[in-house]
């Protein structure tokens, strides 16, 4: 990633962005955190807010023709805020809370005509800036046209105020001036730069050609020369617009002094467009408050709660659905920039590495956002040039491509045509984690493809290298991807059936030439099995998150609901905004506690038991404890007992599970024997549930209990305790120290406690 | 890390040398980084043990900053 690619993704996220009120609004004043607290019942915090941006709160603040409220989200629901009348109230019951600073003074010097709000306000803005800036009107007094407003709604002080605050800034203001031909000339010609007011000024007496007021600008054919306020384009009269005209002039002058560019970024100045979205789903309507004594204006109870309809307008689409970016507390503009700066960092701590291997790459966030901000994206790509950069830390993900290797290794993979056979018309792929979760069901679905299915149903036992992928290991990945397309060539290019969606996605988008087929798709073109059996209650049903862009197999798996009359009830993340169940992007491995909150998340969609068709969805959200069921139970009746009470079988049923299935199969089908597993796995260990559980937090396998005791037995190597003869070994079959507490019983071992550590002890170093 | 003494008194012994295990300075290493800390060791055979709380705690935390280095 470059500076300009940040950027441009940077530009994605409209988090930012003005909410539609300050977008309307030609000073920008926020009005949202104006309301929020106005709705704490902070008035002087919501004082606070115009005072940053209004140049004179007590006028504007009275009269301000909100062209901000017919773009209020409101509009859509209800009614819109009250949010001149708010601004009344708060102006109202408040003085002035802050003064902005001055700026030390960098020279020059400007002359005003005309007094009226825009030329009042840049005299203000100019002064504030450093550039001494004096008023001249013809005039006895500051204001223009609003002095003719009445008392009740604007009071004569306002112009006292205006005025003390003009001089607190040391802007100079003569009054009564005999603004001739000869007296403007004079002026122009003396300073640096002048504004002509157009709301104080004699038409017939501006010193430039009329109609070559530059609407950006406010520069005229006069070099030095600017002009504004008047009436706006639609030929109102707007005190906003004035306000606005003022700061306008007064940007353009410094820039016109500085000798920069005159027109450069200026897009976002006065109203503008935004390109916020806000969401107002669910969000219940209420009647517009409206003052008990009209006058009078709002009470403090009544603007509370008028300011409280305001339902702060952001985005925040994306988090609002994903426990990743909750975790991490950010929206995705912050959230790349850190990611930016940990990897371009020299020297030190890389800090958004943990960030960068937690997402689960699912894409519900890029679905959800309204310019499809390509988080995963960014994540796995990150994650790619962490690998090849070196700087990839290697606990997040080793597990797990141990855990490849093993499902592609000589003890679990397996190419064979259908037996008795010499081609296959097709092949079953189960894939790696339904082979671990649910061999029974492999079995089942192989035996049932092979009797209704002609031609040769082959079978392909291994691993799609989905986890080398989401690990940023693409040169692994590519040489899995490989040796899986030269063993679907070796039998003969059948189609290949996946039943897993994440090895269908795979096979997709990196074999898009390879015939393959998702398994419910098959299922839903034949007569189904005559065992099938159906839950006594309705399921609600988890789509994975691999689906999210295979519409057809979502078709499919809900059409073979229907046929087995399982009454499914579908909850609102489903298809393509379905949530992750924590495994994708190897998320529960590189963060354990927030793959659990993920699993959490999708269980909680539905008050229902589920039903699931991706093993490893099946056995997180089982793991969570919620009664869930993969539907090849019901289509195979795979077991005697409930399908909705099956426990996860954890990592290391999972591992051995594979192990055996191979081996069955090959015994069983083709009576062969497999090659033999090495010696520690005949190793006998029991251990409790509790035990269990932990060794599967901790990512310790059986074997690596077997592997340990293995090797503390055969060389003597252990620590004893005599109070109870329990003991405790260690062992380092490559970067991880594994420990385990154990004593010996009559039929081998019991295991009371495991852990491990990545660090090196003394007696390991080489 | 790098000087902290992780010994506490402890009722396992080496069964290989029958020895109760005694506090010996070491050096246990991580990616590039070296630690010279006090652990608990069989004098004889030098075996040295990492107590759980170590493993899951401390060491887990230093290893966990080594990577993002």
């Amino acid at each position: 990633m470059n500076q300009i690619q940040l950027r441009e993704l940077e530009s994605k996220c409209i988090q930012e962005e003005y909410p539609f009120c300050s977008a309307a609004c030609p000073i920008h004043v926020d009005v949202r955190a104006f309301m929020a607290s106005l709705a704490k019942g902070d008035t002087r915090g919501a004082r606070r807010v115009l005072d940053r941006t209004m140049p004179f709160p007590e006028i504007l603040g009275r009269i301000c023709d909100q062209p901000c409220r017919s773009q209020c989200k409101r509009v859509e629901i209800d009614a819109p805020l009250a949010i001149g009348r708010l601004e009344q109230f708060c102006v109202g019951a408040t003085n002035t809370v802050i003064k902005l600073p001055k700026l030390p003074s960098k020279g020059g010097k400007f002359a005003i005509l005309g007094a009226g709000l825009s030329g009042m306000t840049a005299a203000l803005d100019l002064s504030r800036k450093g550039r001494p800036a004096t008023i001249f009107t013809s005039s006895a007094s500051p204001g223009g046209s609003l002095q003719q407003l009445e008392e009740s709604i604007l009071p004569g002080k306002v112009f006292a105020h205006a005025q003390e605050m003009l001089a607190h800034y040391g802007v100079e203001i003569q009054t009564s001036i005999n603004m001739n031909q000869e007296n403007i000339t004079a002026l122009v010609h003396e300073y640096d730069a002048v504004y002509c007011d157009l709301d104080d000024l004699d038409q017939s007496l501006l010193p430039f050609a009329p109609n070559t007021v530059d609407a950006i600008t406010l520069a005229t054919d006069q070099a030095g020369c600017f002009a504004g306020g008047g009436k706006t384009a639609e030929g109102s009269f707007s005190p906003v617009y004035q306000a606005e005209q003022g700061r306008r002039a007064a940007l353009s002058i410094e820039r016109f002094i500085q000798n920069v560019s005159m027109t450069a970024q200026r897009e976002k100045e006065g109203a503008c467009a935004t390109r916020m979205y806000t969401s107002i789903e669910g969000i219940a309507p209420t009647a517009e408050i409206t003052p008990g004594d009209e006058p009078a204006g709002y009470t403090a109870e009544e603007a509370k709660n008028e300011a409280g309809r305001c339902i702060q307008c952001e985005c925040l689409e994306c988090v609002k659905q994903c426990v990743y970016l909750q975790e991490y507390k950010e929206y995705p503009k912050p959230w790349i920039r850190k990611i930016f700066n940990s990897q371009t960092i020299v020297q030190g701590t890389r800090a958004a590495n943990k960030m960068i291997n937690a997402c689960s790459l699912c894409g519900q966030c890029s679905v959800i956002c309204p310019n499809d901000f390509p988080v995963a994206e960014v994540c796995r790509s990150s994650r790619v040039d962490l690998v090849e950069t070196g700087h990839m830390p290697p606990s997040p993900h080793e597990f797990a491509l141990e855990d490849m290797e093993f499902s592609l290794s000589d003890y679990c993979a397996l190419v064979r045509h259908q037996p008795g056979t010499t081609r296959s018309s097709y092949v079953f792929y189960p894939g790696c984690q339904l082979s671990g979760s649910n061999p029974e069901a492999v079995k089942q679905t192989y035996a049932f493809l092979r009797d209704t299915l002609g031609g040769g149903v082959g079978l392909l036992l291994g691993c799609c290298g989905i986890p080398a992928h989401w690990a940023g290991r693409d040169q692994l990945f590519a040489e899995t991807m490989e040796a899986f397309t030269k063993d679907v060539e070796r039998l003969g290019n059948p189609t290949v059936i996946t039943a897993c969606t994440s090895c269908l996605s795979v096979f997709k988008e990196f074999v898009p030439n390879m015939n393959t087929v998702s398994l419910w798709n098959i299922l839903d073109k034949v007569d189904l099995p005559t065992q099938t059996t159906k839950p006594a209650r309705a399921l609600t049903l988890h789509d994975p998150c691999t689906t999210r862009e295979q519409s057809e197999l979502r078709a499919s798996v809900r059409s073979l609901c229907e046929k087995l009359k399982i009454e499914v009830v579908e909850h609102d993340f489903t298809g393509e905004t379905t949530d992750c169940c924590g495994y994708g992007g190897l998320m529960q491995y590189a963060n354990r506690k927030l793959g659990e909150k993920a699993v959490a998340r999708k269980a909680e969609r539905s008050e229902l038991d589920g039903l699931a068709y991706c093993a490893m969805c099946r056995d997180n959200l089982a793991a969570h404890g919620r009664p869930v069921a993969h539907l090849l139970d019901y289509l195979f009746a795979t077991t005697e007992d409930d399908p909705l009470s099956r426990t996860n079988p954890g990592y290391s049923r999972r591992h051995e599970n594979r192990a055996r299935l191979k081996s069955d199969l090959l015994a069983n089908l083709w009576q062969e024997e497999t090659i033999e597993r090495p010696a520690h796995t005949a190793i006998k260990i029991q251990l409790n549930a509790e035990v269990e559980q932990l060794l599967n937090n901790r990512l310790i396998l059986l074997e690596d209990l077997q592997k340990v005791i293995h090797h503390a037995e055969n060389s003597g190597s252990y620590l004893l305790n005599p109070n109870n003869g329990h003991r405790l070994a260690k062992y380092r079959p490559i970067r991880v120290t594994y420990w385990v507490k154990y004593e010996p019983i009559e039929e081998g071992f019991l295991v009371h406690n495991g852990y491990s550590h990545r660090m090196i002890l003394p007696e390991d170093q080489k | 890390m790098s000087q902290f003494s992780f010994v506490e008194a402890t009722d396992w012994q080496c069964a290989a040398c029958n020895q109760p295990l005694e506090a010996t300075k070491v050096q246990v290493t991580y990616l590039k980084s070296a630690f010279h800390v006090e652990l608990m060791t069989c004098p004889k055979c030098g075996f040295t043990l990492i107590p759980e709380d170590l493993a899951v705690g401390k060491m887990l935390e230093v290893e966990q900053l080594l990577e993002d280095k």
